[in-house]
């Protein structure tokens, strides 16, 4: 071992895996790759590229957990843990004394409710279809021939949000092209798209004690539709972190270094 | 038997050439014990494998699996080979696919109904269970023959014998000193289903002998609550974890298998009927949200069970009704609790492991 030690989080999700470093305690890099169809390859990829990043040689490594979906393909970990567990510590590092944290990913959305130290008291988990996550935005952005990056601020200009009652995302595709077929605003649509998501994170939130602060992670936090949509549905603030998208990877850091 | 176990068809259909009855029993509760001194062999049908297909045109989609399942049995004609159905007053859904399967299967298919009493259990229902009892008898012996109070006395008498060994099992596994996944353990107690006492007591015996440790082997455990211990892969995961269950309140095992010893000296029929009043509290018998919630917490002390997992099946209402009162009593009184909702044949999905796993870790 060299003179630096570093621990590696690597969160291997459906659409992308993440990767964090950290060294005493320090967030020392982060990367975020698309998993494609391999997230064995996807993993050893994003690893070495975090190491580059770092600077740090693999000698310099204590300690390497995966989590996410994909968890179990990344063969050099030393240890696996839940996306579940590490949201929590992540957050808690982003936002010390952080209560509640709303993650919602490429294929599952969750809600964690924290003891305020970053460990998991309660969870619910939303893991029987893709509605409510960034799939179901992906399906509905394809479908509006809309970039994904401007959904959220495109839903922030429309003056009337339509009402999506769907929450199936292969019926509310066929909901939202009824809505093209009548002529209704894309913005309107794309606003009750964000509105409909909202609701069903929102009904999956509330079977946890939801406690501020409240911090939103995941690649969907970047999406201000959500975000806003979220915020008045739960009536309450809502931060994000610096790094929404690799929240799950600096939690499995620092449980690598506490794992020394 | 010991050292041969046929698969359930070629046991229940060996058991047919030996000149016995063989009948489908549906869940829950029922007494086994007049079946078998009537010569009968109950297959209780909880889950069969089967992939749902006649069952759709007859039973709405949110009905829960345990009955679509059973209904797609019969319709399939996989249950031509039976003698009878007895169906057993559970829940709604239950005696409404009694109903339907009556019809689809003619009058020259006998089917019995079992009603039973619920909670709170006054004089009344004492009385009423009995004389279901003496009905129940009285049918069967107009299809079957003659009805002998002393067979039955006997066939409580092995009764016994399964209830002791099961509640020693029980006792063991709680105690760490049982060798043994959890699967193997349920396995076995699922023969209990079609097997009858002379075959399924030297497998509980033999199990019993060959999986007892010396010392106890100390590791985390939860208690299983629910209708099934489905799927199996579910507790592969627990014991590839390290994980125990340490006991469960499950209505397919625990709620009636942990049975009390009936009384011999008094008369057999009245032996059933007093140990009906004596099982663990089930919602489906009516019991009350705080009966169950002491009884669960009194297993998390007795047991040390690190948390609770409610293995459920969707849409069982009887189940559901409760849960939310019984989650927050647990919680209440800082027992941890994981609610998973499956479909009683339905594989165990990657999300579904993370929530199990997360939970051992939340417990851990």
């Amino acid at each position: 071992m060299g003179s630096k030690a570093i621990s590696i989080g690597i969160d291997v999700g459906s659409i992308t895996v993440k990767a964090a470093a950290m060294e005493n305690g320090q967030l020392i890099a982060t990367l975020v790759a698309n998993t494609g169809y391999n997230p064995q390859e996807a993993a050893e990829r994003i690893y070495q590229e975090l190491l580059l990043k770092s600077g740090a040689r693999e000698s310099q490594v204590c300690g390497i957990i995966a989590t996410g979906y994909g968890r179990r393909n990344v063969a050099f970990a030393q240890r696996v843990v839940t996306e579940i567990t590490c949201h929590g510590k992540g957050a808690n590092f982003q936002f010390p004394g952080v209560r509640t944290v709303i993650d919602i990913g490429g294929q599952d959305s969750k809600a964690i409710s924290l003891d305020g130290n970053g460990r998991v008291q309660d969870f619910a988990m939303n893991d029987k279809c893709a509605a409510g996550t960034g799939r179901f935005m992906e399906v509905m952005a394809k479908a509006l021939e809309v970039d994904l990056d401007l959904f959220g601020k495109i839903a922030l200009q429309a003056p009337s949000p339509c009402a999506i009652s769907s929450l199936c995302t292969v019926f509310a595709e066929s909901e939202v092209i009824s809505l093209i077929a009548k002529g209704e605003s894309r913005e309107n649509i794309i606003a009750g798209i964000h509105e409909a998501i909202g609701a069903r994170v929102a009904a999956m939130a509330e079977r946890i004690p939801i406690e501020e602060p409240l911090l939103m992670t995941g690649g969907v936090a970047k999406n201000q539709g959500v975000l806003q949509a979220l915020k008045r549905k739960l009536g309450i603030e809502i931060m994000v972190p610096e790094y929404p998208q690799e929240n799950g990877a600096i939690g499995a850091a620092i449980l690598a270094a506490e794992m020394e | 038997m010991r050292g041969r176990v046929p698969d359930r068809l070629t046991y229940l259909l060996e058991q047919k050439e030996k000149g016995r009855a063989v009948f489908g029993v549906f869940p829950a509760l029922c007494p086994k014990e007049m079946l078998w001194a009537m010569g009968v062999v109950p297959a209780e049908i909880w889950d069969p494998p089967l992939e749902l297909v006649k069952v759709n045109s007859h039973l709405q989609p949110y009905i829960c699996s345990v009955v679509r399942s059973g209904m797609e049995l019969v319709l399939q004609g996989k249950s031509d080979f039976l003698d009878g159905f007895l169906f057993p007053h559970t829940c709604d859904s239950i005696q409404n696919m009694a109903s339907v399967i009556k019809d689809c299967m003619g009058p020259e298919k006998p089917c019995y109904f079992f009603y039973l009493p619920k909670a709170p259990y006054t004089e009344a229902a004492r009385t009423y269970y009995l004389t279901k009892l003496q009905e129940l008898a009285g049918s069967l012996e107009k299809q079957l023959g003659g009805f002998d109070q002393e067979r039955l006395g006997e066939c409580v008498r092995l009764s016994n014998r399964i209830s002791s060994l099961i509640e020693k099992l029980y006792a063991m596994r709680a105690k760490g000193r049982l060798r043994g996944t959890s699967r193997s353990f349920y396995q076995l107690l699922r023969k209990g289903e079609h097997l009858m006492p002379e075959d399924l007591i030297p497998l509980l015996e033999q199990y019993l002998t060959q999986n007892t440790l010396s010392e106890p082997k100390g590791s985390s455990g939860v208690i299983f609550s629910g209708i099934l211990p489905n799927p199996l892969e579910l507790l592969d995961v627990l014991d590839q974890l390290g994980t125990r269950v340490v006991h469960d309140d499950l209505l397919n095992c625990g709620r009636r298998l942990l049975a009390p010893k009936m009384d011999t000296t008094i008369g057999p029929l009245e032996a059933l009927a007093e140990r009906y009043f004596h099982l663990p509290p089930c919602p489906t018998k009516g019991s009350g949200v705080q009966e169950r919630l002491d009884f669960l917490l009194d297993l998390v002390k007795k047991t040390d069970a690190k948390g609770i997992i409610f293995n459920m099946v969707k849409f069982c209402e009887p189940e559901w009704f409760d849960l939310p009162f019984i989650q927050k009593g647990l919680k209440d009184h800082g027992v941890p609790t994981l609610v998973l909702d499956m479909e009683i044949n339905q594989d165990l999905s990657a999300q579904m492991i993370t929530r199990v796993e997360a939970f051992l870790e939340l417990i851990s």
